[in-house]
């Protein structure tokens, strides 16, 4: 296994090792960001919207800020004038990016906006604050579907928009139009998915901590993103006035040539992504809101003069599924409280807060066609799709960006010869739509639905159709149409030719009457995808130009004068494993037991700077990729001290279980720790690193892609629309596995994810967009009761690149709904066009009850 | 979600409690197990200002027979309930519903009573006391009453209770031969979008007497009395539970939600229903 060079002689890579951080968290060690000292902090509240969509005519808050325990009532107004508008982020060529406050001040827009905030010695009489301030809304007509959005006279969610498409995107690749002409037949469908929420067992929540002497923010908060955080902090939180600012910044001659220095190698190293970066995007949101210049300004300027950043850290966090790598207008406005005040805060989210607005997604719908030959051949794919995108963008992560990923993804595996997509973002009154766990599932979910009703028009086998169109390693193009470049070892087709042979097409039969004869019935569905975990280089900028700068991962190894082994992240653990994993990995390359490695993260003050955090499937590929170059690079230079201090050639120097030697003289070792105190002697140095070794690490191995096949079987009692799944297979690649037993539990845990979405959960809102399922009674979340055994089938391709391993967070959830839906349209024999079936559904489409 | 504030109060005998009812009648509330009201008052959809828990009332927690029929305390917790030898021999219909109540960790705080005097129109043990005629025993500081079960559930989430009275216990009613409760639920340990609890006499073959009471199909727990008297008489065969299930879906006229529609809900009314006949008639356990 070359990508997997061991050095120990342990071996812990490739290894099913006990996750290390199991044990903390399973007997209650584990620091979550609620767990500090509640009373050395106030607790803030937050007054929501209970309207879809009003006028702000007044608010008065005095009866609130005379309760005893209260200790400040920010309204809107008050707030919004000490922080800068949230600004346009990703901004792309045919998007209009509303700009918005962290409190609503004149208007609401969903259910749950915040318009107050209160602070208080506890969070209880916060909340009994909450009731006592006076709101005079006047109701607006709200938005509260795609369809609604889009009528001539729908109420605007945004003023400044033309109407409520916020974003409208047409990309096509090939000759779409001869494509549909020369094939035998034109398959037509439209498929509609629900609102989903991602649901993280912790929370959100952050607790910003004031320096009393110089006003020093520390902020512990629920990230995915802490680098990112600390930036929205500094750049949305107003200091003083952007004159002030600039001019502060032109006295300050240090800051000022560190700034150009840093510019300057930035620029140096991104020229090519920066000249290949559309203008155009800028170019339409100025147009379309010209208050948006000064802002870019007044935020660059405040960036500029800070001379002080928030640091911000992130300790355990409870999962997040992508709902916590956004900011949220929760967090500046906290933030700025604490700043204003000089008082330490806290703010938990609580659970009816996160179901109304900590993070919702794959509210969309496709009107798909297909050009497709009477042998099955797929042609061309044609495709008008609609994101719901509720009232406020994401921050950073427009829904937009869904659309883009469609652009790239949607032809799939398969060899489309030609592909269209029109896709528009639109606005409703709405919770904000973020990324949730491959946040462009759902073109696999319409893709693979999509094979299966062609497979059923032409009376083909759905597995036949797939194998027949699948790129296979003998015959791939070099890249995708839509762009990024392909890899043909790692191939979509293999997991699918796997997958197809553990069907037993005779047992179907046999298992299909069975289920009938009980008054059930039973049916298996297939689905297949590739994911760029994290994708060839050139897979960011066909999303969009220039988008490849964010395609790196900085990471730090340092060896201290006590012997400690320090691996320094960006990422921000929630849940993926991290801790084991970059122990395994570090603990080979050092040739030292696991527990002799400290991984460090979630603080911005000894972590590397980046704008992703933990997103995106890179924590394997590159996060652990960048701890194994830097801890290879740290021990070579101890082999080097050491080859010095044993009088040995270096490339003699063999390190085995912590003891460093030559080879075949084990007896005359030395450890780590002595080397450390020789070097620490040498240069005089007490505490802090006496080796340390920084990159910034690009390496993808060959495309960074990862592919899987699903197959599920599907059980339905036609009495009762009860669902249960008998099987579920998943034979996926994603090369070199660092731990099989956390790439079981992702695949498991997204697929878990996936079942809920298909049968469990969805998030409900009326048409008038007022949010029916506010607590876990309505939003059903599957438990493990209502999970089968997932298989799970390794194929493991290994490859030379020096780290392989590629993302895996992502993929069980983009397999899922479709292979499930596909199972319940081979039981029912209907094809299925929406993604959500709970029990009443399956039995109006299987003709057993009318709709109401 | 934090609590609204309220005062608190914890009686150490019924005679205390009722005082203390007595003193704050509508702006009080008992707290037993808490499974229902607490969530309540976190959400803060109910604010009570006294709150009244009886959880130290040691003569509450009992569970004793009384004229040969089943009482059960208001203290009883429903895992007790689940696990009493006593009630599964007098009141097998109770026995059979407590698995569906909640989760486990639900069951080892909710009670019984609790469950009844909340009266939520999907819960399973207002529709066991309706199938077996239970009696609701309640007492004020002035008085006591004793109402059968058809009586006392006026509506979701609302009974005939005064706001001084308190349910101290509840008398289950004479037991049949066969008892089943069968309910569909989104999930294990939901709330059922319909269920039914069916209690059966057959003597020689024949059934002599039927109870079944719905659950999650309308305002309160609710019997059919067509459905019943289509299987009294009859060998509880497939063609009278045919016709039991077709007087059910004609009767039940239940409501749609986000969960079920009302034509689902009809639908697997007539489904639990027969399912609760196969499930009585071959439980062994279940019959007692």
């Amino acid at each position: 296994m070359t990508a997997t060079r061991q050095t120990s002689g342990l071996g812990f890579v490739g290894q099913r090792v006990m996750r290390v951080e199991d044990e903390r968290l399973l007997i209650g060690d584990g620091h979550f960001v609620a767990d500090g000292d509640p009373t050395a902090v106030l607790h803030a509240a937050f007054l929501r919207s209970p309207f879809a969509h009003a006028d702000v005519v007044s608010i008065d808050v005095s009866a609130a800020r005379a309760l005893d325990g209260v200790v400040r009532v920010f309204t809107a107004a008050e707030l919004n004038a000490r922080t800068n508008l949230f600004p346009p982020f990703l901004m792309t060529n045919g998007l209009y990016a509303p700009l918005f406050g962290c409190l609503s001040e004149r208007r609401v827009r969903h259910v749950g906006d915040p318009v107050a905030l209160v602070v208080a010695t506890s969070r209880a009489i916060a909340e009994d604050a909450l009731e006592l301030i006076d709101v005079d809304y006047e109701e607006l007509d709200a938005v509260g579907s795609i369809k609604a959005a889009l009528l001539g006279n729908a109420p605007k969610v945004w003023e400044r928009a033309k109407g409520n498409v916020l974003g409208d995107f047409t990309d096509e690749f090939g000759d779409v139009a001869a494509a549909f002409d020369a094939a035998d037949h034109t398959i037509e469908a439209t498929l509609t998915c629900p609102r989903q929420t991602n649901q993280p067992m912790e929370t959100r929540g952050i607790v910003v901590t004031v320096d009393p002497d110089d006003g020093h923010l520390d902020v512990r908060s629920t990230t995915q993103a802490p680098h990112f955080l600390k930036w929205a902090l500094a750049a949305l939180l107003i200091d003083k006035p952007t004159l002030r600012s600039v001019g502060d910044f032109v006295r300050n001659k240090e800051r000022r040539s560190a700034f150009g220095a840093a510019a300057k190698e930035f620029v140096a190293a991104n020229r090519h992504r920066l000249t290949e970066q559309d203008p155009r995007g800028l170019l339409s949101q100025v147009r379309a809101d010209r208050s948006t210049l000064p802002l870019m300004n007044r935020i660059g300027a405040g960036l500029l003069a800070a001379a002080d950043y928030p640091t911000v850290r992130a300790g355990d966090i409870g999962g997040g599924f992508g709902s916590k790598g956004p900011v949220s207008r929760e967090e500046i406005a906290i933030g700025a409280a604490a700043s204003i005040m000089g008082q330490s805060i806290q703010w938990i989210e609580d659970r009816v807060e996160n179901l109304l607005d900590g993070g919702q997604a794959r509210e969309e719908q496709f009107r798909v066609r297909v050009a497709v030959d009477s042998d099955g051949t797929l042609r061309a794919l044609d495709v008008d799709a609609i994101i719901d995108q509720g009232a406020y963008p994401g921050f950073p992560i427009p829904p937009s960006v869904t659309a883009k990923f469609w652009k790239v993804y949607m032809p799939g595996p398969y060899d489309f010869g030609a592909f269209r997509l029109r896709a528009r973002t639109v606005a409703t009154n709405k919770g904000k739509v973020v990324p949730y766990r491959g946040p462009w599932a759902n073109e696999t979910w319409m893709r693979e639905r999509v094979i299966d009703i062609v497979a059923a028009e032409l009376e083909l086998d759905p597995g036949d159709v797939r194998a027949k169109n699948v790129l296979r390693p003998e015959s791939m193009p070099p890249a995708m149409i839509t762009g990024p470049t392909l890899d043909e070892t790692m191939s979509a087709a293999k997991t699918l030719d796997h997958a197809l042979a553990m069907i037993d097409r005779d047992e179907l039969v046999q298992q299909k009457s069975t289920a009938e004869a009980r008054g059930h019935r039973l049916g298996v569905g297939i689905a297949c995808y590739h994911e760029a975990a994290p994708g060839p280089a050139n897979f960011w900028s066909s999303i969009e130009p220039g988008s490849d700068l964010l395609l790196y991962e900085d990471g730090r190894a340092e060896l201290a004068a006590d012997g400690t082994i320090r691996m320094y992240t960006s990422q921000s653990p929630h849940g993926q494993s991290h801790q084991t994993t970059y122990k395994q990995v570090a603990a080979d390359e050092f040739g030292v037991s696991m527990d002799d490695v400290e991984i460090v993260w979630g603080n911005t003050d000894r972590t590397q700077f980046t704008l992703l955090g933990t997103g995106g499937s890179r924590g394997g590929p590159l996060g652990a990729g960048v701890m194994r170059v830097t801890a290879r690079n740290v021990r070579d230079k101890v082999a080097e001290v050491a080859a010095d201090m044993l009088e040995a050639n270096v490339s003699d120097i063999e390190i085995v279980a912590g003891n460093i030697h030559v080879a075949g003289v084990p007896a005359k070792g030395m450890t780590y720790r002595d080397v450390a105190a020789k070097l620490a002697a040498d240069d005089g140095i007490t505490s802090g690193p006496v080796l340390t070794d920084q990159v910034r690490y690009e390496g993808v191995g060959n495309g960074g892609w990862s592919v899987a096949t699903h197959v599920a079987w599907v059980d339905i009692d036609l009495e009762t629309g009860e669902v249960t799944i008998p099987r579920y297979v998943v034979v996926e690649d994603c090369g070199p596995i660092i731990n099989p037993g956390v790439v079981d539990g992702q695949v498991r845990g997204g697929v878990a994810q996936g079942i809920g979405a298909v049968f469990y959960e969805k998030h409900h809102y009326d048409e008038h967009a007022t949010l029916m399922t506010t607590t876990y009674m309505d939003y059903l979340i599957p438990t493990a009761m209502e999970i089968p055994e997932i298989e799970v089938v390794h194929l493991e391709t290994l490859t030379d690149g020096e780290n392989d391993a590629r993302g895996v967070g992502e993929g069980g959830m983009i397999g899922a709904p479709a292979a499930l839906t596909n199972a319940v349209s081979d039981a029912l024999g209907v094809q299925v066009t929406e993604q959500h079936l709970p029990p009443y559904r399956l039995l109006e489409l299987a003709g057993i009850i009318g709709p109401d | 979600m934090k609590f609204p504030p309220f005062t608190y109060h914890r009686p150490r005998s019924i005679e205390e409690a009722l005082d203390l009812l007595a003193e704050h009648g509508d702006d009080a509330k008992v707290l037993a197990g808490g499974q229902s009201l607490l969530p309540v008052m976190a959400l803060r959809l109910g604010r009570p200002e006294h709150i009244v828990d009886i959880g130290s009332i040691v003569e509450l927690a009992t569970i004793d027979v009384d004229d040969d029929r089943l009482r059960v305390g208001a203290m009883v917790r429903h895992a007790e309930a689940e696990g009493s030898p006593r009630v599964a021999e007098r009141a097998p219909l109770l026995r059979a519903a407590l698995p569906h109540v909640g989760h486990r960790a639900i069951r080892s705080r909710g009670t019984v009573v609790g469950s009844i005097a909340h009266a939520d129109a999907a819960a399973e043990l207002p529709a066991v006391c309706l199938a077996t005629n239970a009696e609701i025993e309640l007492r004020s500081a002035t008085q006591s009453r004793t109402i059968n079960a058809a009586d006392f559930f006026d509506g979701h989430f609302t009974t005939v209770a005064h706001s001084d009275e308190l349910v101290t216990s509840v008398r289950f009613g004479t037991p049949g031969t066969h008892h089943a409760v069968i309910e569909q639920s989104r999930r294990h340990g939901d709330y059922a979008m319909v269920g039914v609890a069916c209690q059966l006499t057959i003597a020689d073959a024949i059934v002599t007497s039927a109870a079944l009471a719905f659950f999650g199909v309308s305002s309160t727990a609710v019997r059919v009395a067509e459905a019943e008297a289509a299987l009294i008489g009859t060998d509880a065969g497939p063609e009278a539970i045919a016709s039991m299930r077709a007087a059910v879906t004609d009767v039940l006229e239940p409501d749609g939600d986000i969960h079920a529609t009302a034509a689902y809900r009809r639908h697997v009314a007539g489904v639990v229903a027969a399912r609760s006949i196969h499930a009585a008639l071959h439980n062994e356990e279940a019959a007692a």
